[in-house]
Order: structure tokens, then sequence, then C-alpha cells
């Protein structure tokens, strides 16, 4: 355990080096995240401008729930998406096969192999987007709203994490998960707005099955004093825990797709 | 000498989603749920002492890979037991793996974009090789793979050969006790199958790793390995010493006898004949007990006898004989 800890900064450090090695290619990808990711920011802005709110929230409230949304998607995405998306061709071409041979956790290994510094485009403009949102709205600031904060903002890169390595796992089933992708995404735009726009049937999906509603609708409402559906008064440790759950249940879902595991080939 | 791996009636199953032939069989294929099993080892059992060289050989799909991954703890079997140095590879993957070095000649290990020695560093980490332990075993065995010169090239710009003789470098660094190899020498020239040939029987005889290798060239195993373990259809059909490959299978001799004058048609009870050139005159000998002894017994005068040749089938022939059988739905054993 210990030196699968030590290893971790290393092969970070690795995968760095080794995408350095295309700095154009690096930084084009930075640039049209930010472009992509402005003009969403732009989108939802029209709206608000428009219409004055959605579902009672206006615009310096949903730039807060949006910026909060990249942030804790940046934070899990980069200790999940890239690697678990490259699981299914590591299956198929049998080169996760090398990683199992090796004395540490594949999962570690790949995650930190793999994390990707391409996020920080996203980072930032979540971090700036946040700042310009919290001078505006009306927070009620102390120790435990800050405290609540932070601790919310990690679960919601925990459930993007666990999600996201639920869906690769699939690869270590049925060696095909990509296209579970396209359906995380399709939820992971409607996690975007405020809950309570959606029908209830999306809400509870989106509160169970596809639990992205706890990636920042859920805890922002609760940050801002606003009801959350379904949920009602457990909201609030609801978003906390959604978390350390989910992790725990894409542990289990991961050593069970690893015994299962029959690789591809060979 | 202690028996380090152990297959005890192993089987592995594949559960695969069954297909049906033409396009509405496709159809058909994406509403059903019907799966087969296919067997890619079945009730396979041996058991290799530390120190031994062993050929795993067989044809595309008879399970040599399968059987490498169950006791590289990759897979799972379905049956049976393997256990590597006293341990159940697939539950104690961390611990088997840190004892053992694994070389797949189709998939790397190296760091595709960074320098060979950035890969044998994180090498050294992940298995916690001691420093002058680590600089000592990169030196002697980069030397003796003249691996050196390229060091510090990243690996995307290595040739095929100087990859797999790095890939095979760094899977020694830890001294394992035993070097699992899946088609070392797939894709590479003449000379650098020769080196790696001529290493990997070093490293076995010098350092008493145990050699446990899978390929389709018969070359490396005669080469390698004194002990072959040979695979058919899942099933294990041959265990034993590589030299008695002929008789086990039942794989003729060839002999030529050329005479200085044609004397005509010549059938011998010890050989069959199977063309007859006139001066030169071929034939096989089916049974292990007849020697030249008896041919030149039963052929009496020899005085227009030029010259004679007895020739032991290589072991490629001695296996292709024994497809060509097995197509032809012979017996097997």
């Amino acid at each position: 355990m210990l030196r699968t800890l030590r290893i971790l900064p290393r092969l970070a450090l690795m995968y760095l080096r080794s995408q350095m090695e295309y700095r154009g290619a690096f930084w084009i990808d930075r640039i049209a995240q930010i472009i992509t990711y402005a003009s969403s920011f732009a989108v939802i802005w029209i709206l608000a401008d428009r219409f004055g709110t959605i579902a009672g929230w206006n615009w310096s409230e949903l730039a807060l729930l949006f910026s909060f949304h990249l942030l804790g998607y940046s934070l899990g995405a980069c200790m999940s998406f890239t690697q678990m998306r490259q699981l299914e061709e590591a299956v198929r071409l049998g080169t996760l096969d090398t990683l199992l041979t090796k004395p540490v956790s594949p999962w570690a290994y790949m995650v930190f192999s793999g994390l990707n510094p391409g996020y920080t485009g996203h980072a930032l403009l979540g971090i700036g987007m946040m700042g310009w949102a919290l001078s505006i709205v009306a927070v009620p600031w102390s120790i435990g709203w800050v405290a609540y904060f932070a601790g919310a903002l990690i679960s919601a890169a925990m459930v993007t994490g666990a999600t996201l390595t639920m869906i690769g796992a699939t690869a270590l089933i049925w060696t095909r998960s990509n296209h579970l992708y396209s359906l995380f995404f399709g939820f992971w735009e409607l996690s975007r707005y405020p809950i309570n726009i959606f029908p209830t049937a999306i809400q509870a999906t989106m509160l169970s099955l596809v639990p992205l509603g706890f990636m920042a609708a859920v805890p922002v409402a609760v940050l801002l004093g606003k009801p959350v559906p379904i949920l009602g008064d457990w909201a609030g440790p609801a978003a906390l825990l959604a978390g350390p759950f989910f992790v725990a249940l894409a542990m289990r879902q991961w050593r069970y797709a690893l015994n299962r595991y029959q690789g591809a080939g060979g | 000498m202690a028996q380090i791996i152990e297959a005890r009636a192993v089987s592995k199953r594949f559960r695969q989603h069954r297909r049906f032939p033409g396009f509405f069989g496709a159809l058909k294929t994406l509403v059903t749920a019907e799966y087969t099993e296919v067997e890619a080892v079945t009730d396979v059992s041996f058991a290799i002492a530390a120190g031994e060289a062993v050929g795993y050989l067989g044809p595309n799909g008879a399970g040599k890979s399968t059987m490498i991954k169950m006791m590289t703890g990759i897979l799972v079997p379905s049956a049976g037991d393997v256990t590597v140095l006293g341990r159940v590879p697939h539950r104690e993957r961390q611990a088997n793996a840190r004892e053992i070095g694994v070389v797949f000649g189709q998939r790397s290990q190296l760091w595709w974009d960074l320098p060979v020695r950035d890969s044998f560093e994180l090498h050294r980490e992940i298995y916690g090789i001691a420093r002058p332990r680590f600089d000592e075993n990169l030196k002697s065995l980069s030397r003796l793979l003249d691996l050196e010169p390229f060091l510090e090239r990243a690996v995307r710009q290595l040739s095929l050969g100087q990859r797999m003789r790095a890939e095979i470098v760094m899977a020694l660094l830890h001294d394992p006790k035993i070097l699992f190899l899946d088609e070392p020498t797939i894709g590479l020239d003449v000379v650098a199958k020769d080196a790696v040939r001529k290493f990997l029987s070093r490293v076995n005889r010098e350092r008493g790793t145990t050699i446990i290798l899978t390929t389709h060239d018969l070359q490396d195993i005669e080469e390698i390995c004194p002990r072959l373990i040979m695979v058919d259809h899942s099933r294990l059909i041959f265990d034993g010493e590589t030299a008695k490959l002929r008789t086990a299978l039942g794989s003729a001799r060839r002999l030529m006898l050329e005479f200085a004058a044609d004397p005509g048609p010549l059938e011998l009870k010890s050989a069959r004949l199977t063309s007859d050139d006139g001066l030169r005159k071929h034939y096989l000998l089916d049974r292990d007990d007849v020697s030249l002894v008896h041919v030149l017994d039963e052929l009496g005068d020899t005085t227009t006898l030029k010259d004679i040749a007895l020739e032991e089938p290589n072991i490629e022939e001695v296996i292709r004989t024994f497809y060509q059988r097995r197509n032809a739905e012979l017996p097997l054993r």
C-alpha cells in the first residue's frame, strides 16, 4: 500500500512528461475546451437574461451552480474519464494484462498514469466563475457553510469519479463500454441545471441510478437554501454522503468485474 | 528439485454470446441472450521445478496464453488449481507478481513516448528494488543484450528487436524467480531472435531463473527449453523432454541409400520405400528399434553402396506430421 502511494506521483509525472512531447496538441486542446465551456456559459446567461430566472434561480445563482459543476467534474474526471475511456482499448488490445502482472493496484496505476492535466482549463474557468458568482450571490458566510461547501465539492468529485469508473469497469466483463459514456454525458448535460426543472422520473433517476444530481444541483441548492425535490431535508447530508457511498460501490464493482475479466483474444 | 509451479486438473471456460450466421442471424443475435461455453484449457496438469526451462507449445487457440494468464494471476481458472511458488496467483496477485517477470511479445510494458531508462526507473520503484542491486542488474543485463546505446532513446524510436530486448531486461531487473514469456520472438528478424534465444538460455543457466515460454517458433524451444509441454484443442498432449517428442508422437526417421549402380527396386522389411530415383532410394524408418545395423544386415551385399544418410526429423517436422495425422482424424495418442 505504502509502495503504491509512493509510486503514484512518479506515474503522474511520467504521464505529464509524455503529454509534453506533443506540445501543440496539448495547448490547442486546452484552448478548445475553454471555448466550449465559455459558449455553454453564454447559453445559460442568455436564457437567464432573457427570462430573468430559471425555476427560481437567477443568473448569479446559476453561475455558481455551473461553476460548482465544472469544478467538481474536473476534479473527478481528471482521475477517471480519460483513463476509464481507455480501458476498453486496454482490454481489447490486451494491455490491461500487463498491468495485472505488476505488484500494484491496476486501478491506481491506470488513474495516476493518466492523471489528466488537461482539466486545468476546466478548473481555472470554474474557479474564476465561482469567485465572481460568490461575490454577488447572497451567501450566509460561516465556517460551517464553507466546510459544507468544501465537503460537497469533494463529494461531487467522488460521484463523478465513481460513476465514470463504474462505466469503465463494465469493459472488463463486456469488452465494450464506451457507448455508455454517451448516456453519462446525456445526464451530465442535465445535471448543470436546477434539478426542479425536470419531471419527477428524471429527478429520481438523477438521484439514484445515474447519481449526477449530486454533482451540483443538490449541493448548490442546499448551500443557497433552495428546496430539493424528493430528498427534502435529507438533501444536505445526502450530498455529503453520496461521494463516499458511490466510491464504495464503484470499488466493489471494480473488484467484481476484475474477477470476471476474460481478456480478449490470446 | 522443488516444484514451484503446479497445475492440477486446470480448466478454463470462456462464456461467449452465441452468434447466428447471416444477416437475419445477426438480427437474431441482437435480440437473444444465448451463450456458449468455449473450453480454452481442459483438465491440464503439470509441475515445473525451480530452474527448469519449459516450452509451452500449441497451435493458435490451443490455450497457451490462457494458461500463462492463469499462472500470472490475470485469469481465474474455471476448475482445478494453479499454484505458483506456493500461492494461488489470482488470489495473491500482487505477491505473485513481485516474484515473477512477464514478457508479452505483442504488448509493450514500456512508456512509448519516454526514454527506456524512465520505464526502468518506474519498474525499480514499483518492485522496490534497492538502488545498488538495480544499477548492477541494469548494467549486466544491458551489456548482455547490447541495450546500453538505446537507454536514453524514446521507446517509439526503437526497432522491434531493440524494444523486445528492453522488455526482457525490464522483466528481469527485480530478479524474478520465474520468467514467463508469451511469444517473445514474434516478428523479430533472425539476428534479433538469435540474440534473445542466447540471452534467455544464459539467464536460465547462470541465474537459475525458471523460464516458461510460449511460442510458435520451434527453434525457440529447441534452443532454450529442454522440456516441452504441448497442448492441442485445449488439452495437454505431450509433457516431456523436447528430444523425446519424436518418439512420443511417432514421427519416422528418414534414410537415404545411394548406390554406384542401380540395384533395381529394393524393398526392405526394416524401412519403408518412399521414393526411388534409381541410384538414390529414400526410406522412412517407422520403428524406433530399427537401427542402421538392421538395415545393412538386411541389405546383405553392400559392395555397390556408395553413401548412406540417416536423418532425425526436426521438431517442426514432428509436429507438422502430428497435426496432419490429427487432421486426418487418426488416433492422437
